[in-house]
């Protein structure tokens, strides 16, 4: 894709760095690169990679420009308030950069359209404010083999790390969970306005390197950057055998929105019969957990049961021994169940509880037992 | 002072704290921990500032998955793992903004 006597005055100071030159460039002008959410990541991240000519740039962003942008969204000006943020952020780029095409997508980044908005770019930036977004890009960049640049920040604090297919860690080996209120909330936290221009800057670079295949990129390498101390910490991610997306045995093969995800884990969840859980009774790595509080515990329980009421089980976890295979119990299947997906937040594999609780157990298998 | 930098000087080792933690520190970046090993200084670090152990380690003594944790450049599995006296603690947590 050979340049034009005005794109190569435009890039002379790209063409005057050797390293760069023409081949570079046309690289560049021959690249389709995508930036997820046009805020303060996206803003900066998209300016220079407009400026610095690449060929095609997509913007993904469903919002409206509002007031409190302004303070560090530099794509967006005072009279923009209001107007959808592609509009305003594609008039914007084109004025920076006629020479090169922009392909706004005024969408929400969803399981159900994710893998048709990115599969038609070589090049992946994310820059959204939702960590579940975050883990949809990862994961549909890791099934499309798509290289990723994921930046985040928070009050005076940023992160950087790059994902190349098959040559280093993805986000979810970074941060294999994450929940948005585990996590602060940027909007209520608030961010120092320059903060984002930094790591921006520094996305639009790693998507130029990857282009050009100039220097080394953030593979395996997560960038942290203070403003109050004005300091770079590098440290090293490795890629985990265990990651459900891009590791050796993925859980993770079908692209689903996160909130589906923590709904769809307690597929893990062994469901058991009253004749299924009386055929496991005998293994020596069960453990009856009855989450039932204890006057009904002491009405009548299953032999060899221990109980840890629901409400205790968040802190009382580490009372089930590791290695074992808990099965949760209660009266009719309800509080067992919320007791397998609190093990399962704690990394318990696989635990089983009985479906329709002792209530079924007493229908079916001992009459006998008495139930408050 | 103006430009004073928040650093807590007590105690033997450097534990450089994540902003979304910083509430615990009253804004201080890095603090100082006693401790010859993770778990140790990690104790520590709790008993100076209540509360802010639980946010990276749960029940069970594991590392929370949206949370890392290095001694100087290397990642710690364990909270076995040896901190050097003059070694820095980083404490690194996920974030969502954008």
């Amino acid at each position: 894709m050979s340049l034009s006597a005005a794109e190569r005055d435009r890039y002379q100071r790209h063409l005057a760095l050797a390293e760069v030159g023409a081949a570079g460039q046309e690289r560049l002008k021959a690249a389709r690169v995508l930036v997820i959410g046009a805020g303060g990541l996206g803003s900066p991240a998209a300016m220079y990679l407009a400026a610095a000519g690449v060929g095609t740039l997509g913007i993904v962003d469903c919002d409206r420009v509002e007031l409190s942008n302004l303070q560090r969204q530099l794509l967006f000006a005072s009279a923009d308030v209001g107007r959808p943020k592609t509009d305003a952020a594609c008039e914007r780029l084109q004025q920076l950069n006629p020479e090169i095409a922009i392909e706004p997508h005024a969408l929400e980044l969803r399981a159900a359209n994710v893998r048709a908005v990115i599969e038609d770019y070589a090049v992946i930036l994310d820059g959204t404010d939702r960590l579940a977004t975050r883990y949809l890009i990862n994961d549909a960049c890791v099934m499309l083999g798509k290289p990723l640049v994921s930046a985040a920040i928070h009050r005076f604090e940023g992160q950087v790390m790059t994902y190349f297919p098959g040559r280093g860690a993805c986000y979810r080996c970074l941060y294999p969970q994450a929940l948005e209120a585990a996590v602060a909330n940027c909007a209520e936290a608030g961010v120092l306005g320059v903060l984002p221009g930094v790591l921006g800057a520094i996305q639009a670079t790693e998507a130029i390197k990857l282009v050009t295949g100039l220097g080394e990129p953030l593979i395996g390498r997560l960038l942290t950057y203070d403003a109050l101390e004005m300091s770079f910490h590098e440290f090293p991610v490795e890629r985990r055998a265990a990651c459900a997306v891009c590791g050796e045995r993925p859980s993770i093969t079908t692209l689903l929105d996160e909130d589906a995800r923590c709904a769809v884990s307690l597929e893990r969840v062994r469901r058991l019969a009253p004749g299924a859980l009386r055929e496991v009774l005998a293994a020596p790595s069960v453990v009856l957990v009855d989450v039932r509080e204890p006057h009904e515990f002491e009405t009548g329980r299953l032999k060899d049961s221990i109980n840890i009421p629901i409400g205790d089980l968040p802190r009382r976890l580490e009372e089930i021994p590791r290695g074992a295979l808990p099965i949760f119990l209660c009266r009719s299947g309800r509080r067992s169940l919320a007791a397998c997906e609190l093990a399962l937040r704690a990394g318990i594999e696989a635990p089983g509880h009985l479906e329709g609780g002792l209530l079924a157990w007493a229908r079916e298998i001992d009459p006998t037992l008495p139930l408050d | 002072m103006p430009f004073e930098r928040k650093v807590t000087t007590a105690g033997a080792r450097t534990v450089r704290i994540a902003s979304p933690l910083r509430s615990y520190t009253g804004g201080a970046a890095k603090v100082g921990a006693d401790g010859a090993t993770l778990r140790e200084v990690l104790a520590d670090l709790d008993r100076r500032f209540p509360g802010i152990r639980f946010r990276m380690i749960d029940e069970q003594d594991a590392i929370r998955p949206h949370i890392r944790l290095y001694v100087e450049t290397r990642e710690v599995k364990s909270l076995s793992e040896p901190v050097g006296s003059r070694e820095t603690v980083h404490i690194i947590c996920a974030l969502s903004g954008g």
